[in-house]
């Protein structure tokens, strides 16, 4: 039985989804159903990083499952960030659907599924797992974002991001389609390895390849992938908003990472002559730039939140391109970034949720006016959400762009100059997220504007309180994480 | 080599200027004396009645999609038996937990209403 040891927290997963779907079947109180949620990712997210600590050396798994799922380190910093956003996500949304008579027990159902399908990729070795994770992920989160099924801009949202979706599932898979005429193989290691002996076509595996990047860049959002982004993410419930910017971005990255490093290392198609790093820093200079300034035009926080996090997708590539010369300091960089991103933007996300309550809900700026002085313990965690989020020490988020920036530098040659613009589109996103500070510590209320009242919630309220101090855990002592994300890269890289 | 395809395109062109110069012609040529009767909506004969855009129960949808999820489970059971001995016990509890989930989501479906035309 032992050999199942390594995928214990994604098996976790699958047996609680099903567990929490009978639960909601034969239930009348839905709220609990957040606790038990939480409780199970929680517990799978704790099972991977206990597996990972413990540094054994994990049996492989048996021949069924062998080929198509990893049993590396990797897979388990994956398991931990994801189940991590999701358990989060699902305490959030508790309070959410309550404060807003919401109650059904659907949502966390979608939840554990997504987060199973999110495990599923991030852990896929082969391009039919990947494919099969994909979509068990994102069918799940087009059901959650129109879970508010009364109010249009959720179902517009949904509907967007449904149809855009599966044409970019589509372009994987002929992306997928193209690698396997090329290579004769779909897991990543034989493609790898076919390429590297370089008896390919390569006009076939660069179509190929870009294929696939293409429908991975549509699932982080990067620009000009990034259409369906903001409209999904306001129209989506909050909790949801946070959990698709979370879990589903760290899965996507996870993939990509490994589809990198994997099936396309090698001159031919990992240089900057010809292959994926000048796509990725074509990517990158875009999404940083774009996420940035368009974030800074914002009415409403939730899309301005939508836009930075397009930027962040940015600063995560420039990492990803910046592993093909550099390798392991890129890949843990973009590691620990995005468990830094996962619980600060959990952060952010709650503090919005925290401060609406029914009918009262913040949305814009000017909702935020006087929050600051009139329900401080509201505002702390969301200054410390944003100002992580902004890259400002010592929170966690400071550390992310700081290995990731730091990488680049390593690179050299033009991997200097992204830096640099990275770091100017990063002093644009100060604006924006400062401007959140400002107008909750300095700004009163205009006359007749209706004032957010804060939710009542211990649920949401522990929520914030565990994200906080994960973000100033990982801010003040990152080097425990950071251990583990290089331990993880060097493993992959091997 | 593609100059052995030259006549196929060049029957492709000839097809597709004649259908376009048919159509063309006809309609710069031919009389056009329009009466209500002519404009209107025509089914066998019949008056139409009602608009042509119905509502449909959203009711027909659960149980279509209920149908293909069901149907798809035997689809995957009828290789597996073909298979069975080969596969063996490895098959066998595959199938039982795939079957398991299955069955879960019945229960599911069902205490949840989805089985139930009135409500």
């Amino acid at each position: 039985m032992s050999d199942w040891l390594s995928i214990v927290p994604l098996l976790l997963v699958a047996t609680s989804g099903l567990f929490i779907m009978l639960a909601d079947a034969f239930s009348k109180e839905k709220a609990e159903l957040a606790l038990v949620t939480a409780v199970s990712l929680g517990t799978a997210g704790l099972v991977a990083v206990g597996l990972l600590a413990s540094g054994s050396a994990l049996p492989p798994l048996p021949e069924v499952l062998g080929s198509y799922l990893a049993v590396d380190e990797l897979s388990l910093f994956f398991d931990f960030v994801i189940c991590l956003g999701g358990a989060l996500s699902a305490l959030v949304a508790g309070g959410y659907l309550r404060e807003h008579e919401l109650e059904r027990g659907e949502l966390y159902v979608l939840i554990v599924l997504a987060t199973f399908g999110a495990m599923v990729l991030a852990r896929s070795t082969d391009l039919l797992t990947l494919f099969l994770g994909l979509e068990t992920m994102s069918l799940s989160v087009y059901a959650m974002i129109a879970f508010r099924r009364t109010s249009a801009r959720a179902v517009e949202g949904a509907m967007k991001y449904f149809l855009l979706g599966s044409f970019a599932a589509a372009i994987l898979l002929f992306g997928g389609a193209l690698l396997y005429a090329a290579t004769g193989h779909t897991d990543f290691a034989g493609i790898g390895a076919k390429i590297g002996s370089g008896e390919v076509e390569p006009v076939l595996v660069l179509v190929g390849m870009l294929m696939v990047l293409a429908g991975l860049a549509f699932k982080v959002g990067a620009v000009p992938f990034h259409m369906w982004t903001p409209d999904a993410y306001e129209g989506a419930m909050t909790p949801v908003t946070g959990f698709m910017s979370v879990a589903v971005k760290a899965a996507a990255f996870a993939v990509f990472v490994r589809i990198l490093v994997v099936a396309l290392p090698g001159e031919e198609v990992a240089s900057m002559t010809s292959g994926w790093p000048p796509v990725l820093i074509f990517l990158s200079v875009l999404s940083m730039v774009y996420g940035n300034v368009a974030a800074v035009a914002q009415k409403s926080v939730k899309r301005m939140l939508a836009y930075s996090s397009i930027a962040h997708a940015g600063y995560i590539l420039l990492g990803l391109a910046a592993a093909s010369v550099v390798g392991e300091p890129a890949i843990s960089g973009v590691l620990f970034y995005l468990l830094a991103y996962t619980v600060s933007n959990i952060l952010a996300f709650g503090s919005l949720v925290m401060i609406g309550s029914r009918g009262k809900e913040a949305v814009d700026y000017d909702d935020l006016a006087g929050v600051g002085r009139r329900h401080p313990y509201v505002a702390l965690p969301f200054i410390i959400g944003v100002l992580s989020l902004m890259g400002f020490p010592p929170t966690a988020g400071f550390f992310g762009k700081y290995y990731v920036f730091n990488a680049a530098v390593q690179a050299g040659g033009g991997f200097v100059w992204l830096a640099v613009i990275g770091l100017l589109a990063s002093a644009v996103g100060a604006y924006y997220y400062l401007r959140v500070v400002v107008v909750m510590l300095m700004k009163s209320p205009a006359e007749g504007q209706v004032v957010a009242v804060p939710m009542k919630s211990g649920y949401v309220a522990s929520a914030l309180a565990m994200s906080g101090a994960a973000v100033m855990v990982f801010g003040l002592l990152p080097s425990w994480a950071l251990d583990l994300a290089i331990s993880a890269a060097q493993k992959l890289i091997g | 080599m593609l100059s052995a395809y030259l006549p196929v395109f060049l029957m492709l062109l000839v097809a597709t200027l004649v259908a376009l110069g048919m159509f063309t012609a006809t309609s710069l040529a031919g009389p056009k004396k329009p009466t209500p009767e002519k404009l209107l909506p025509y089914e066998s004969g019949s008056n139409t009645t009602g608009a042509s855009h119905l509502r449909q129960s959203v009711k027909f949808y659960l149980t279509a999609i209920s149908f293909v999820v069901f149907d798809i489970e035997a689809a995957f059971i009828y290789p597996w038996a073909a298979l069975f001995r080969d596969l063996g016990w490895v098959g066998f509890v595959a199938m039982v937990i795939f079957l398991a989930v299955l069955a879960i989501t019945l229960v599911y479906e069902w205490k949840k209403g989805a089985l139930e035309w009135e409500r």
